[in-house]
């Protein structure tokens, strides 16, 4: 290995200097802020854990994402977390295990095998907040208008809401009565609102059953989508009108809120449909391709855990939101201190600390770049002076 | 006004026939594209402008945003996958076949056979299912002298009429998949601009509906 590239980080792997390091950490403290004044508590789940309880019910793609050893002393199998989610529920479901509601929040570096998307972070700071214990529409839409209040304390002022909800595709696939091969194309298709691919996918499916999923493809837009669902479903798919209902409650309450959010509907949005058991939302801003942020209903998640609990919440990534929203503090400048050990100089400094002011000692020969002011003595007192450039 | 929504277009033969689809839907570039240099195309409809790249780049600039709507071959994103977009409609045009093709006449004589083409997910996934180990060598073009030379026994390719193959002592063998244009759209634009995406989707499917 020569010099040249000694100092090259892997693919995906970046480091952040003081400035955006200022932002992020900035950015972090005032959502963790946030969500403890919203009654959400910290928790710091560990880097590594056994791969039985990190891969826990969040389906095949976070195996694929997450990195694995052998933990010597045990000879079981680590992974490096690449989601804090499932850790967080088993900390509900095992070591705290209290009954009724527990809001809980994280903020933690992950880190992912592979890039989640083009030009994605591998390692990612994911923060996010999680409400186990009910299972009403009130704890989607606390989660929703926390994700919200999180995109809006980061600064992105457009955002689009995108709501969806899993039990409209369960009730048309049950209704529907296909084969988990033919399933698997219609998924595929679905994912991708591709209606040649679909209408390939439906060829040896009866015709009421193939439009009823055909008629899927139409389900997104504005709040006129629920309409055009209830009358695709009424008759085909009763069980699904529960699931619209959901979304048109949750709209509702959003609206309430939160007047100025665009709400886009997507009912066949299948982001997650294996581990997700109802609502799922993500929140897009113009110009970003992938979601800023997003979350959903898995309730339970802590089965596995020995506590089936009901579970919502969201998650958003500090590196993307930041590379987004630039927000540039405004540093005000920095005091200069002399290198000296006299006793009053020392308590000036501390004095000047306590009221917020950076105070950099002057160890070489010129005072640091940021200072705007110094430290100066006269008549036996230490006074500020503006230092000339 | 609102950033326009911008198209990217598939160069050769693709643009050659999506131009006319584009006109029958009431957008045509306010300049000749095949004889400008320029790479942005205003066009009849102030809020869309074109760029023409290559089809490979196509998903890619859709999949980021860099444009809001794409067209591309099918099997561009059968080969690079089609994961983060929406692909809503079969445009009809540019049509051809995804095909294996050999040497008039020949069987497979052993266990692994030697695959030359330029879409080596497609072929590996393709002799994968066939339960045939795949030696895949990837190559750039002239798919058809590699078996003559002796560095593969098949070749996938897109076949359109036949005649390069025919010309080269060889014969199509298994269709892996039909071959037209498609509509892509980034996923983020079908949400933030869902009315003027939708709409243009509609005419497009109808002006696709007319081949």
């Amino acid at each position: 290995m020569t010099t040249v590239d000694r100092w090259q980080l892997p693919d995906g792997v970046e480091e952040v200097l003081p400035r955006q390091a200022r932002v992020v950490e900035h950015l972090r403290r005032e959502l963790l802020d946030l969500y403890h004044q919203w009654g959400y508590q910290l928790v710091i789940p560990p880097l590594i854990e056994f791969t039985e309880s990190l891969l826990i019910g969040l389906g095949r793609d976070l195996d694929l994402l997450t990195f694995k050893m052998t933990d010597q002393l045990s000879g079981r199998t680590l992974g490096i977390r690449a989601d804090i989610t499932p850790q967080v529920a088993r900390i509900d479901a095992h070591s705290l295990a209290e009954p009724g509601v527990t809001r809980l929040c994280y903020a933690g570096s992950t880190l992912h095998t592979r890039p989640k998307s083009l030009l994605a972070s591998r390692s990612p700071i994911q923060l996010g907040a999680e409400l186990y214990g009910d299972d009403s529409l009130a704890g989607d839409v606390e989660i929703i208008r926390l994700m919200l209040a999180t995109l809006n304390a980061a600064g992105v002022a457009e955002v689009t809401l995108d709501l969806g909800h899993v039990g409209v595709y369960e009730a048309v696939l049950a209704a529907a009565n296909v084969t988990p091969e033919q399933e698997a194309d219609v998924f595929d298709a679905l994912q991708r609102k591709s209606r040649p691919d679909l209408l390939l996918a439906l060829t040896d499916i009866a015709a009421p059953a193939a439009e009823l999923i055909l008629g899927l493809l139409e389900l997104h837009g504005d709040a006129a989508v629920l309409e055009t669902a209830r009358r695709l479903l009424t008759k085909a798919a009763p069980e699904a009108l529960t699931a619209v209902a959901a979304l048109e409650t949750v709209a509702t309450a959003i609206a309430r809120s939160h007047p100025g959010t665009t709400v886009y509907f997507d009912l066949a949005e299948l982001r997650g449909y294996h581990y997700h058991t109802g609502m799922v939302f993500a929140a897009y801003a113009p110009g970003h391709g992938q979601a800023l942020a997003n979350g959903g209903r898995y309730n339970d998640v802590g089965k596995v855990f020995g506590r089936a609990r009901p579970a919502t919440g969201f998650a958003t990534d500090l590196k993307a939101l930041m590379a987004l929203v630039p927000i540039s503090l405004s540093a005000p400048g920095a005091v200069s201190a002399p290198d000296s050990d006299d006793p009053a100089l020392l308590a000036a400094v501390t004095a000047l600390r306590k009221g917020g002011e950076v105070v950099i000692r002057c160890v070489g020969k010129s005072p640091d770049p940021r200072c705007d002011r110094m430290l100066v003595k006269a008549d036996d007192e230490w006074v500020l002076r503006p230092l000339k450039p | 006004m609102a950033q326009p929504l911008t198209m990217a277009l598939t160069k050769g033969r693709i643009l050659q026939e999506t131009l006319p689809l584009l006109a029958r839907a009431g957008i045509e570039p306010l300049e000749d594209i095949h004889s400008s240099r320029k790479l942005i195309f205003a066009t009849t409809r102030e809020d869309i402008q074109l760029v023409v790249i290559r089809g490979t780049d196509v998903p890619t600039y859709v999949r980021h945003g860099a444009a809001d709507i794409g067209v591309v071959g099918k099997d561009i994103l059968l080969e690079h996958g089609a994961e983060g977009l929406y692909e809503p409609l079969d445009l009809g045009i540019a049509r051809c076949r995804l095909m294996t093709a050999g040497p008039v006449g020949w069987s497979a004589s052993g266990a692994r056979v030697r695959v030359a083409t330029k879409f080596v997910n497609i072929a590996r996934r393709h002799f994968a299912a066939q339960g045939v180990h795949a030696d895949v060598i990837k190559l750039y073009g002239a798919m058809e002298l590699a078996p003559m030379m002796n560095l593969a026994d098949l070749i996938v390719d897109i076949v359109d009429t036949g005649n390069t193959l025919r010309a080269n002592g060889m014969e199509p063998l298994d269709e892996i998949a039909h071959i037209s244009s498609r509509l892509i759209v980034n996923k983020a634009s079908m949400r933030a601009r869902y009315r003027v995406v939708q709409d243009l989707i509609e005419r497009l499917a109808a002006a696709a509906g007319d081949n």
